[in-house]
């Protein structure tokens, strides 16, 4: 028998430095999850910071931003404060909703379509017709069709985005599926369902995650457009596409009720998409490696 | 007594350029606790026979299209898949070349052995653990109850080759069939790999398949020997016949291979040229009427290209299918 082997890897540091560690060589990650929760606070305590965002005061219309009015108000007097903050939680609730349904179902979808070859010609064809699909068009006519609201915004947009993880998922899973690691787990037994959920999905996660990021952020974009045409959630829901599309009459007189929720759908987009990024470098170990 | 027969298995793959004869017609026995040793170049059917055997072979590219295999009185080409896999990793385990990629690698250690030792003895996790802690201390990795824990990016290539063995023989299989297990090792870490898996082998009473085209880790470790060339199997002896009187001419120009050091020479500055055996290996596309080494060697006559040689014993328990025997042995 063999002598035994030595120890050599180092001993582990504690998860904290490791985190801090991590923080340092990813800042994309660190500004984007810090924005991103700044955001999804300020959403939280919405009712309590702010004053009733529905509230109509036609005698302080279009009132410039004052210590009063932070942001000012619209033409219906409105404080645009209130609407902004309130609006984060349409976009927040919309971009996660949408993230996660397609990703479970993109999921779902990709590792049937990787694994059994059979159905993967048809699926991945519908998916393919799916892609195709303009989300806005998509929305208009399922609005027409059902009554406005927040459900079917977000089924408007799953549609279009589910074929995106589902092709990220399978592609994934038709990679795994040829490593050495698959064909030995087959040599010792394992059948098909196992070898799916204890092999396959957990190496798929990490790109799934990064995807659904990019999903989310996808998602509250389209969301603000189909508000802004008037085929989104119903206008009298502060949401950032409303407000900005009621805005625009009076972009000239009060550039403030555009451009500051405009700003805020930019910040959320750009937090979601950075740590979307930085999760990308650090979970692709293709790119991690280079670093 | 004989725990794996193997009789005239012919496994073909259908490719846009025809059916492939990957392996045709190959018969060995391995007797309970003996190590076989299966040689050859790349490409002559040895690892398709070792898949072959636990029906890897993916069905969309290929199939065993004749002959048997038997393990213990069942007919392992006419089983279920739900049988196969009972089979699998219990009591055939197979490793294979890559130690690097062949352990999943979001998955621990200990769950990857504990996985198979749960599915195949349907013990509590509990218990599949101690014995995955169990399997660590006996292939030689320290500190096991914390490696068990590790995930494979934490292990070196010998260590992970340490713990395929550990999954392989976790649940006591009568046969163990292992693919080029030390080719990707240093060549320092092969002989710890070999010495450790020839130690368990006699610790479990296990037999092996040593599947290799490295004629010194066949020296080393197996008791007998079959030579494989374009997916036949070309001539079988005991380790010291083959070695001390190679008949087949395919065998000896293996052997001749083998690059020898010679230090005088080196000191004199002749370093003397490494040999080859010239030419390919075959396509195995399209039949073979005659011997299918006939193109590369050196003792070919007419009748070697119009007719396929026979498997015949030239001596006891030594057999080599070629024409020119008597030539061969009289040329060395």
């Amino acid at each position: 028998m063999s002598a035994v082997i030595e120890d050599v890897t180092a001993s582990r540091p504690s998860s904290l430095e490791a985190l801090g560690h991590a923080l340092r060589r990813n800042p994309t990650i660190f500004i984007g999850a810090t924005l991103l929760a700044l955001l999804v606070i300020m959403a939280a305590v919405a009712p309590w910071i702010t004053a009733d965002p529905f509230r109509l005061s036609p005698i302080n219309r279009l009132r410039p931003p004052s210590e009063r009015w932070w942001f000012g108000t619209d033409q219906f007097g409105r404080d645009v404060f209130a609407r902004t903050i309130h609006g984060a939680r349409v976009s927040l609730v919309i971009g996660l909703s949408v993230a996660f349904i397609s990703s479970v179902l993109g999921l779902a979808i990709g590792l049937v379509c990787g694994y059994f070859r059979a159905v993967d010609a048809v699926v991945m064809r519908v998916m393919d017709g799916l892609m195709a699909i303009p989300s806005i068009l998509l929305a208009i006519a399922l609005i027409t069709l059902t009554r406005p609201g927040l459900g079917i915004v977000i089924v408007a947009i799953v549609i279009p985005e589910l074929p995106r993880i589902a092709r990220v998922v399978r592609s994934v899973v038709l990679s795994i599926r040829s490593q050495p690691f698959i064909e030995s787990a087959v040599s010792g037994g394992t059948g098909d369902g196992m070898l799916l959920v204890r092999h396959i999905l957990p190496n798929t996660l990490a790109p799934l995650i990064v995807q659904s990021t990019y999903v989310c952020a996808s998602a509250m974009l389209i969301e603000a457009g189909l508000s802004f045409l008037g085929a989104g959630v119903p206008p009298e829901i502060p949401s950032w596409g409303n407000i900005i599309a009621q805005g625009r009459t009076f972009f000239q007189i009060a550039p403030w009720s555009i451009l500051i929720p405009g700003a805020f759908l930019a910040l959320t987009v750009l937090a979601v998409n950075m740590l979307g990024d930085g999760l990308r470098d650090r979970l692709d170990p293709r790119l991690a490696r280079r670093m | 007594m004989n725990v794996l027969e193997v009789r005239d298995l012919a496994t073909h793959f259908f490719t846009r350029d025809g059916v492939v004869r990957a392996v045709d017609g190959v018969s060995f026995d391995l007797a309970a606790g003996e190590t076989l040793g299966i040689v050859g170049e790349s490409g002559c059917g040895k690892s398709v026979t070792a898949l072959s055997i636990l029906r890897l072979i993916a069905p969309e590219a290929g199939r065993i299209v004749g002959g048997s295999v038997r393990f213990g009185g069942r007919e392992l080409t006419a089983l279920s898949n739900e049988e196969i896999r009972g089979i699998r990793g219990h009591e055939i385990s197979m490793i294979f070349q890559e130690p690097m990629t062949s352990l999943n690698p979001v998955m621990t250690i200990g769950t990857q052995i504990a996985e198979n030792v749960a599915q195949h003895w349907r013990v509590s996790w509990r218990a599949a653990l101690d014995r995955a802690q169990e399997m660590l201390d006996f292939v030689g990795i320290a500190d096991s109850r914390r490696r068990l824990g590790e995930y494979p990016h934490q292990l070196s290539g010998g260590m992970r080759q340490r713990v395929m063995i550990a999954i392989a023989l976790s649940c006591n299989p009568k046969v163990l069939i292992a693919d080029e297990p030390t080719t990707a090792l240093d060549v320092t870490i092969q002989a710890q790999i070999l010495d450790l898996m020839l130690g368990l082998k006699e610790k479990f009473g296990t037999a092996i398949v040593m599947i290799t085209h490295d004629l010194g880790v066949v020296a080393e470790t197996t008791q007998r020997v079959a030579v494989m060339y374009a997916g036949r199997k070309v001539e079988e002896a005991s380790v010291e016949r083959l070695f001390a009187r190679p008949m087949h001419p395919y065998t000896r120009g293996l052997m001749r291979a083998i690059p020898h050091l010679d230090a005088d020479a080196e000191i004199a500055g002749r370093r003397p040229r490494l040999h080859e055996i010239t030419g390919i290996v075959p396509s195995l596309t399209r039949p073979i009427p005659g011997c299918a080494f006939a193109p590369r060697c050196a003792f070919a006559v007419e009748r070697c290209r119009a007719e396929r040689p026979v498997l015949e014993a030239w001596e006891s328990g030594h057999t080599a299918a070629c024409w020119e025997v008597a030539r061969v042995l009289a040329a060395a």
